[in-house]
């Protein structure tokens, strides 16, 4: 279905596209080598274990300010693992524990000076299923930032906006008080999506945030991504190809590498999106696009 | 496609009456009679129960007619005595009252004191114990939960009499009288009483509501928890905004056992309650009785109660107690409606 380049750069297709052939064509401005100019997340060896077991290994990435940086790989190569090690939520995990560097905004993410909630404020999360709070659809969006000092005066606005953001305020302007889990999957996820805007992060991390929904929520979501590229910074995890083919400007593939020591999740390469689709570099990579691994 | 099967009837299944001849089907038709008997069993025994207590209890609905709910005095009268005591046809012994006032009251004021001290203090326990204690504490704390909850209540009655009592009358009873608070007030006593009554009651519901909420605590999804982590909510904004109303609903069911426990708890409250008759308490520190404890306290001389009438009559306390419980059940099972409605997964937490 989609053949030409054009389609793609204009906005996210269907879900239903065959093979992930990106048709993308790089951005004059900016050549894979050369990394990210001004990065968000500067990731520098960085390590991460489960109590003993080691589930990531000397991963170097940096992700760069309003573009959308897709983690793709097999399952249990440590996306998740890795992408919630930029909002620290690992530091509730007991036993758990970091290594390497992680530069947020110039500062270290891991610093003494840093607390996880101050970071978890300005870095939003979407989940693999939709989970929001049990509450009315109106205080989902509202809690936090009334928790957060927002005047009660300008919370309804801010409802609003986030929910307009999230391209959800039609569907629901009518029924605010109503129960977040009156809506469907795909409403309930907007809604969390709506829910992390209203915070004001500079960051959305995004743990396959279409795994639990049909096609057509899963376009919507896509469509959404597109539209808040140009405010904010966006990570998604998918462990679907086509998907991080037509949102993405950057893609990272991960895969496990299996020794002596046991299985420890890798990054292999990370550059444009449609180098990596098309001429990557590394032959794992190849495999895994082409749909010989995994 | 699914849907039309399930609307119009599958053209394959045989009629009613042929069922039990098709293969395969007899099993099927033998276990759904077995379910539906388990399911039925209970409410048989209700029924049953209910028409005997009905039936024992009648004489003494008659005799006593509405002054059973508006007189103060419990007695089965002189047994010794010559002559009897004749209302509307039916006879007890000379002296008899069957006034249990009172009774009511000790009853729904302990067992509501107790639910309200026992509730706050196993939510937040339970809440603690799921979620803050490290994992190996857990096991040992959720053992000793278990082994409260089976510690027979003549035990818990020995203690309250004996030692939990006796303290607090010397210690925060005291401090508490001494402020002298209508019906905070008065002499602390001894120890035997209402509220020494109520607070064993509490420990010993704690348990049931304890590790029923724990359950519910450990089955919140842990992902809608991290949705409020992720956002830079605290551990305890996490806990209200997200555990609790998740639990909420189940917490009101556990309450409601608690409750019922409570209203029924018989030889704990005996012993500690003093056993006072025939007049309420004046203070939170003064002995009472409960329609419960009552029943037990007069079992024993109603036997001997040649005109029937004590034993009828203790029939109809246990008949009005019956009751109370299943109006207590039924308005949790509306306030838990309630509960579950807006912004609340609905059937969730149960
Ligand atoms: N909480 C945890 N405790 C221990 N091991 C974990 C935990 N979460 C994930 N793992 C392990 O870490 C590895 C990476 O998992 P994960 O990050 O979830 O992979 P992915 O998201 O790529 O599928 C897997 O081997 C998984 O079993
Ligand atoms: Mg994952």
């Amino acid at each position: 279905m989609i053949d030409t380049p054009a389609q793609v750069e204009s906005r996210p297709t269907a879900p239903s596209v065959p093979a992930p052939e990106v048709p993308r064509q790089p951005r004059p401005e900016r050549h894979p080598e050369e990394g990210t100019p001004d990065p968000v997340f500067r990731v520098k060896d960085l390590s991460f274990y489960y109590g003993p077991h080691q589930a990531l290994r000397d991963v170097s990435i940096d992700i760069g300010a309003h573009e959308i940086t897709a983690f793709i790989g097999p399952s249990g190569c440590g996306k998740t693992t890795f992408i919630r090690c930029l909002n620290r939520m690992n530091d509730l995990i007991p036993g758990a524990r970091v290594e390497g560097e992680i530069d947020f905004e110039g500062r270290p993410l891991y610093g003494a000076d840093i607390r996880a909630i101050d970071i978890r404020r300005r870095i939003g999360m979407v989940f693999q299923k939709p989970n929001p709070f049990p509450k009315s659809i109106y205080d989902n969006i509202a809690l936090t930032p009334r928790r957060n000092g927002v005047k009660k005066s300008e919370l309804d606005g801010l409802v609003e906006e986030s929910l307009r953001r999230a391209s959800l305020w039609d569907e629901v302007k009518d029924k605010l008080q109503q129960s977040a889990f009156s809506l469907s999957g795909g409403q309930q996820q907007r809604l969390c999506i709506a829910r992390a805007i209203a915070v004001r992060p500079d960051v959305i991390l995004m743990d396959e945030p279409c795994s639990a929904l049909d096609p057509v929520a899963t376009f919507r979501i896509e469509e959404l991504m597109a539209e808040l590229k140009g405010d904010y910074t966006i990570v998604i995890v998918t462990h679907n190809m086509q998907q991080a083919a037509r949102v993405s400007d950057r893609t990272a593939f991960f895969t496990v590498d299996v020794s002596d020591q046991g299985r420890v999740g890798v990054l292999v390469e990370i550059g444009e999106t449609s180098n990596i689709f098309t001429s990557p570099e590394d032959q794992r990579t190849e495999d895994y696009i082409t749909g010989r691994f995994g | 496609m699914s849907i039309t099967t399930e609307v119009r009837p599958e053209p394959s299944v045989p009629p009613r009456s042929a069922r039990g001849r098709v293969p395969g089907l007899s099993a099927d038709r033998s276990v759904r009679s077995l379910l539906l008997v388990a399911a039925l069993l209970p409410t048989a025994a209700l029924v049953f129960l209910t028409y005997q207590m009905v039936k024992t209890a009648w004489p003494a609905v008659i005799f006593n007619g509405v002054s059973f709910f508006t007189t103060k005095t419990f007695t089965i009268g002189n047994l010794y005595a010559t002559g009897t005591e004749v209302h509307h046809g039916y006879t007890a012994a000379k002296g008899a009252s069957y006034g249990i006032l009172p009774l009511v009251f000790g009853t729904l004021v302990s067992s509501f004191i107790a639910v309200t001290l026992a509730v706050p203090v196993s939510v937040g326990g339970a809440i603690l114990l799921a979620e803050r204690i490290p994992v190996r504490l857990q096991g040992v704390l959720g053992t000793f939960l278990e082994l409260l909850a089976g510690i027979p209540s003549v035990v818990f009655g020995l203690w309250g009499v004996y030692t939990f009592g006796p303290v607090l009358s010397r210690t925060v009873f005291k401090w508490i009288a001494a402020l002298h608070i209508p019906w905070f007030g008065g002499p602390a006593g001894a120890g035997q009483g209402l509220l020494t009554a109520s607070l064993v009651l509490a420990v010993m519901i704690v348990p049931i509501i304890a590790a029923t909420t724990r359950e519910l605590v450990r089955s919140v999804p842990s992902i809608s928890k991290e949705g409020a982590v992720a956002l830079g909510l605290t551990s305890s904004e996490t806990v209200r905004i997200v555990t609790i109303p998740f639990i909420r609903t189940g917490v009101v069911a556990a309450s409601i056992l608690g409750l019922a426990r409570a209203l029924g708890e018989t030889i704990a409250v005996l012993i500690i309650s003093g056993n006072f008759l025939n007049a309420f308490p004046h203070s939170i520190f003064d002995p009472f009785s409960t329609m419960a404890s009552t029943i037990a306290a007069f079992l024993d001389s109603a036997l001997t109660d040649s005109t029937g009438m004590a034993v009828h009559s203790l029939a109809e306390v246990g008949l009005v107690l019956l009751v109370i419980t299943l109006v207590a059940n039924l308005a949790g099972r509306m306030l838990t409606r309630r509960f579950s409605g807006a912004g609340l997964p609905v059937g969730r937490g149960v």
